[in-house]
């Protein structure tokens, strides 16, 4: 189980260093090489997605008794090492360190897989499109491969944020070397922007692990806490601290009026400066998440990437690295600062994603360039997944990890698409364009198709997920209002965003025919069949996930439950804090005024 | 006369073989450069008597007493302290001096090769002494052992000028460092003598010794400080720190450092970014107390030096982070000349290397710290050492095969003309940002993790409100410092990966230079290996360093 699972991250190393060192010669070489690989990675990410769905799907439901504990499947399905011991007990055993621990569970099993297939596509839409250094290219490729399974699969914190990180330098080179004519402006800006949000998430990171044993030893300080990086078992100390803090006041403001005032005001400090820790974990957090996202006000450096980018760096940009955002989102945010995640997480994120529905979907509509519209329509699709995510309950967590998906799929087709479409006409103007559907069919039904699933058609992906981003919004227990408003204003996106694609398919593919001018480009075809072979099976899953999402949703459920218990925990103390029962200070000087 | 005063005495001489070594080597070299002008032969000569240096380290590595007694004499009476971390530093210095002497080896004209060689090897004997110091005049003279080669150095290497001698930039570079490094000496030994003149000795465990009696004496008697010793304290303190600030290129004592570095040769800037930032960084951790065997956390808490030494200096050593990091990496923006470019870098590396000596002292109060400051401020040395000496190795492996590479624009192309070169290239420059998988990370996440885990200050100070908050702020400030740092870095990738090579960089191909090849490859391979397998320096410096929280453990015992 792990060998083949530690595979999926050697796979690709290994590939990158041999297609880097085949030279600049042997392009083709590279390019069998680099597709082997590829289709190695997706069987091996296929068998293991299949084997965790197989194992789910035998299960019967039980209820989340204890919200705090995550299913088996994390110690059954993953491994751990010790990376950098930074503590070691007398008798030499190492007691805490930063691990390479790794594995699979609900989040990020088809977030994998997600990623093996999109390499796949990657790979195959490069294959006449690179022709420069073309060995270096699929290096690079792969250490993004590297990269990105290696976020998804990281247990461990520091892991994780240093594969995070990692994604930058190739998709840098991707797009610095292979990108279009403002190439070198969008890589350095794409670089800057991520680096400076991200530095400030591994402040947070680091901040929340080295803060808990503190408090922990405030607490009691019989016992000596370990330092872990370890995010299963972070989860399980924010949880318990976030149950047992507000006890230890509670106990004592039922208790008789004059018991320990001291120690009483000792314990209300300690949470006090808890719920800061919190706020200031989760607000660090969100920085590198969020520009990863992009949330709007951070998002600029997106559209300017996805335009500069070479076809198979926008669809792993566009298809995986912006997950990486969400899904620090969901695996980090959410469980390691629950109270936060409702306090600003609900009303800001959940806001600002609404904002950049809106603001992607207007921003699209105004574009001429159909790679830029796609790129803000990115902006738009991801602001569901993040509407959903901070709806904090079980459907819109579940479908903002579907939106996840779906938006892998038809916005990673749909970049495909656009660059096939530019690599026979070289334009990618919509204006230049017209009738197209009588000229390309394939081309043209495969972007209908695409398109459908993308405005949310019923039965295919799209719609599943949005239903169920804008269905989480209106059992937005606490703040209904906003809710209502925020479910409202997204329903208004999902209109917006059929106008947009739908108008870019009418532009292209409907009407007159208008070819741009081809001399010198060679022979237009139809789609050849690397092509068909590169579409068909995202199309297949657009279709087959609106269909059957059993699969998915049974592999997701157990860790949505968990954070939803957890997101209702939260809840629960943010509504407890705002019972009538008065707190006993305020009984105290109630009666010493009745005794006047 | 005590006869464990006399074995303290000379019983040290024995474990300072590696520096007399290296102190004869390059006398051989001073006389034979009369004699034949040759570099492999004289660069050779270095190798084989730094390897021997080794060997003598390696064979008698830490000394063993026979009693306590006589460990306890030799504490307070020898000049040398053989402690793991001067074993550690003593070891990282021959090994910078190997890597010097391949970056160096076509740097300077041919009949000047063993002077300059016999120079390197004084301070790498220099830097061994810094870090083996324990008393005031033998940190000073090898400080000085360390900065008088330097001048000799920046007068031997350029050769641009057709009679050989230096360019008016190379001489006003010269000049410069001679004069601001001459002050700055005063400026430690004004120092010194304050704390001569408070404690009555040289001995720095002698110092700690004093201050803690003085301390009890103060306690016993009145409660209240007496005044004019915390002044003299304060006054110490800052000399002190002003004059070694010089070395590590803390702002403001930086002003020479961009100047410099790019008045003189590549394979100088290389030496002067190495070896001052050594030698400062290990006198400074000496000088203040914080690696004195069994005695720093007593230094540390002293009633008399713990105003000073825990509350004053923390707050010093913040600001000069703060400024010297914010400052180096804004300049750095501007800079054209990569050699200028490499000195604002390591002026902005200086200021992350301080926030672990600034939390160290607060650290003291933090549960079962993961890092302990110190021990993050040398790992960071090290790995400083081995990504800014391969950047340097870079640009001097080229100007040494005859591609100019004086500016950033110098650089186009360097993919092409040379992939491996340019790879290795950004790896040094990725490290120098601190992705992760590369060493730089890993000395950043531990400083982090050292500024992040200081607690909220149990008493009230003066100023500021809260340490905690303080130390945070101080993160996000490098965290931000260093993403300001990854535009200009991340410039240079850009150019060598981004632009296409200029047709003159594409015609200069002359020789190779393979010793400077092999530093390069040697430092990627330090660059890496620490970034993917970081446990092993960890573990030794670590054992290095005494950790200050464990030795609240060890007094307690003793009590």
């Amino acid at each position: 189980m792990s060998g083949l699972f530690l595979l999926l991250l050697a796979l690709p190393l290994g590939t990158a260093v041999a297609s880097a060192l085949l030279g600049s010669g042997r392009a083709v070489a590279v390019r069998w090489l680099s597709l082997a690989s590829s289709l190695a990675s997706l069987l091996l990410a296929t068998i293991l997605s299949v084997q965790f769905a197989a194992a789910r799907l035998d299960q019967t439901p039980t209820d989340a008794k204890s919200p705090s504990t995550f299913p088996d499947e994390w110690i059954k399905f993953s491994t751990r090492a010790n990376l950098l011991p930074l503590h070691t007990t007398a008798n030499g055993t190492v007691d805490s360190a930063i691990q390479f621990y790794v594995g699979i569970d609900g989040l990020n099993v088809w977030l994998i897989l997600l990623t093996a297939l999109l390499m796949v596509s990657s790979v195959l839409v490069s294959w006449t499109a690179i022709t420069e250094r073309v060995n270096e290219f699929h290096a690079w490729l792969f250490v993004l491969q590297l990269g990105m399974t290696g976020v998804f699969a990281s247990f461990d914190i520091v892991l994780f944020y240093a594969f995070f990180e990692l994604t930058l330098v190739p998709l840098f080179f991707l797009i610095g070397i292979w990108g279009g004519p403002q190439r070198q402006y969008a890589a350095r800006k794409f670089f800057i922007y991520t680096l400076t949000g991200s530095l400030v998430t591994l402040l947070g990171i680091v901040a929340l692990a080295l803060t808990l044993p503190q408090i922990e030893s405030q607490r009691d300080p019989t016992r000596t806490p370990l330092l872990t990086f370890a995010i299963p078992e972070l989860i399980a100390k924010v949880d318990a601290l976030n149950n047992k803090l507000p006890k230890d006041v509670q106990e004592l403001e039922q208790a008789p009026p004059d018991f320990e005032p001291q120690l009483l005001k000792e314990r209300r400090e300690r949470l006090d400066s808890w719920r800061r820790v919190q706020m200031w974990v989760f607000l660090a957090m969100m920085c590198g998440f969020a520009v990863k996202v992009p949330m709007v006000p951070v998002h600029t450096w997106l559209p300017l990437a996805h335009v500069e980018a070479p076809t198979a760096g926008s669809v792993l940009l566009a298809g995986v690295l912006l997950k990486l955002g969400t899904y620090g989102f969901l695996r980090l945010c959410v469980p390691l600062a629950p109270d936060a995640s409702l306090r600003i997480g609900a009303p800001l994120l959940g806001g600002l994603a609404v904002v950049g529905i809106l603001y992607g979907a207007f921003c699209a509509l105004a574009q001429d360039d159909v790679k830029k519209l796609v790129a803000y329509s990115s902006v738009s699709h991801l602001g569901y997944c993040m509407l959903g995510l901070f709806a904090l309950n079980e459907v819109g967590m579940t479908g903002s990890l579907m939106q996840m998906i779906n938006h892998g799929l038809s916005t990673g087709a749909l970049f495909l698409l656009v660059g096939m479409l530019y690599e026979r006409y070289h334009t990618r103007k919509m204006a230049d364009y017209g009738g197209m559907g009588s000229r390309l069919h394939l081309l043209a039904v495969f972007m209908v198709f695409i398109t459908m699933s993308s405005v949310g058609l019923p039965g295919l992906n799209g719609f599943l997920g949005e239903w169920l981003v804008i269905s989480g919004m209106y059992d937005f227990t606490g703040t209904q209002v906003r809710g209502t408003l925020l479910a409202g204003l997204g329903a208004v996106g999902v209109v917006l965003g059929a106008w947009y694609m739908l108008t870019m398919v009418r532009q292209i593919f409907f009407g007159p025919l208008k070819e741009p001018h081809h001399e010198g480009h060679g022979v237009i075809g139809d789609l050849n069949g690397r092509e068909l072979a590169t579409l068909l099976p995202l199309a297949v899953l657009c279709l087959a996930l609106g269909v059957y999402p059993k699969p998915f949703f049974k592999a997701v459920s157990p860790e949505i439950r968990v954070l939803a218990g957890i997101a209702d925990a939260a809840r629960r103390r943010a509504a407890a804090e705002h019972s009538p029962v008065p707190p006993r200070d305020i009984r105290q000087a109630a009666t010493a005024t009745e005794k006047k | 006369m005590n006869p464990n005063l006399v074995t303290a005495l000379t019983g040290y001489l024995p474990y300072l073989v590696p520096e007399m070594l290296l102190g004869a080597a390059a006398c051989v070299l001073f006389l034979g450069g009369t004699w034949r002008a040759n570099r492999h032969l004289w660069g050779g000569v270095a190798l084989v008597s730094l390897a021997m240096a080794a060997l003598a380290l390696s064979l008698n590595p830490l000394p063993h007493y026979q009693s306590a007694s006589i460990a306890d004499a030799s504490r307070y009476a020898s000049p040398v302290m053989l402690d793991r971390l001067a074993l550690l530093l003593r070891a990282v210095s021959l090994a910078g001096g190997v890597l010097l002497v391949l970056l160096c080896w076509d740097s300077m004209p041919e009949n000047r090769a063993a002077e300059y060689h016999a120079c390197l090897l004084l301070m790498v004997a220099g830097m061994g002494l810094c870090a083996a110091a324990n008393e005031l005049v033998t940190l000073f003279l090898a400080l000085e052992l360390t900065s008088i080669p330097t001048y000799l150095v920046l007068y031997l290497g350029k050769s641009a000028a057709p009679d050989g001698g230096l360019d008016a930039a190379g001489q006003e570079a010269a000049m410069k460092y001679f004069l601001l490094s001459i002050f700055s000496s005063a400026l430690t030994l004004f120092g010194f003598s304050y704390l001569y003149g408070m404690a009555g000795t040289t001995n720095l465990p002698g110092l700690a010794d004093a201050f803690r009696r003085a301390s009890d004496l103060t306690a016993a008697s009145e409660p209240t400080l007496p005044s004019p010793l915390m002044g003299m304290g304060m006054v110490a303190l800052v000399m002190v720190v002003a004059g070694l600030g010089f070395r590590l290129t803390a702002v403001p004592f930086h002003f020479y450092a961009p100047d410099v570095y790019q008045g003189t040769t590549t394979a100088n800037a290389a030496v002067l970014a190495f070896v001052p930032k050594v030698a400062g960084f290990a006198a400074l951790v000496r000088v203040l107390g914080f690696v004195l065997p069994n005695l720093s956390h007593e230094v540390f808490t002293a009633t008399l030096s713990r105003p000073i030494l825990r509350e004053q200096l923390p707050i010093l050593l913040w600001i000069i982070a703060a400024v010297t990091m914010t400052l180096g990496n804004l300049l750095g923006l501007l800079q054209d000349n990569l050699r200028r470019l490499l000195a604002y870098s390591s002026v902005a590396h200086a200021g992350y290397m301080l926030i672990g000596l600034a939390a160290a002292p607060r650290l003291l109060d933090a549960f079962d710290a993961p890092v302990d400051g110190v021990d993050a401020v040398f790992f960071y040395l090290v790995t400083y050492g081995a990504m800014t000496l391969g950047a340097f190795g870079v640009l001097q492996y080229l100007s040494s095969s005859g591609q100019k590479a004086e500016t950033v624009d110098d650089l186009a192309g360097l993919s092409r003309t040379r992939p491996g070169l340019a790879l290795v290239m950004v790896l040094f420059l990725f490290s120098l940002i601190g992705i992760p998988f590369t060493a730089g990370f890993m000395g950043k996440f531990l400083l982090f993790a050292g500024a992040l885990d200081v607690p909220p200050s149990q008493e009230a100070t003066f100023w500021p409100p809260d340490q905690r908050t303080l130390f945070v702020g101080l993160a996000l400030l490098a965290a931000l410092n260093a993403a300001i740092g990854g535009w200009y870095y991340l410039r240079i990738a850009a150019v060598m990966y981004l632009r296409d090579p200029s047709p003159l960089a594409v015609a200069a191909d002359g020789k190779r230079s393979w010793p400077t090849l092999a530093a390069v490859c040697l430092c990627g391979a330090l660059t890496l290996g620490i970034g993917v397998n970081p446990d092993p320096l960890k573990r030794a410096v670590q054992s290095a360093v005494p950790r200050l929280t464990d030795m609240v453990s060890v007094s307690a015992v003793e009590r």
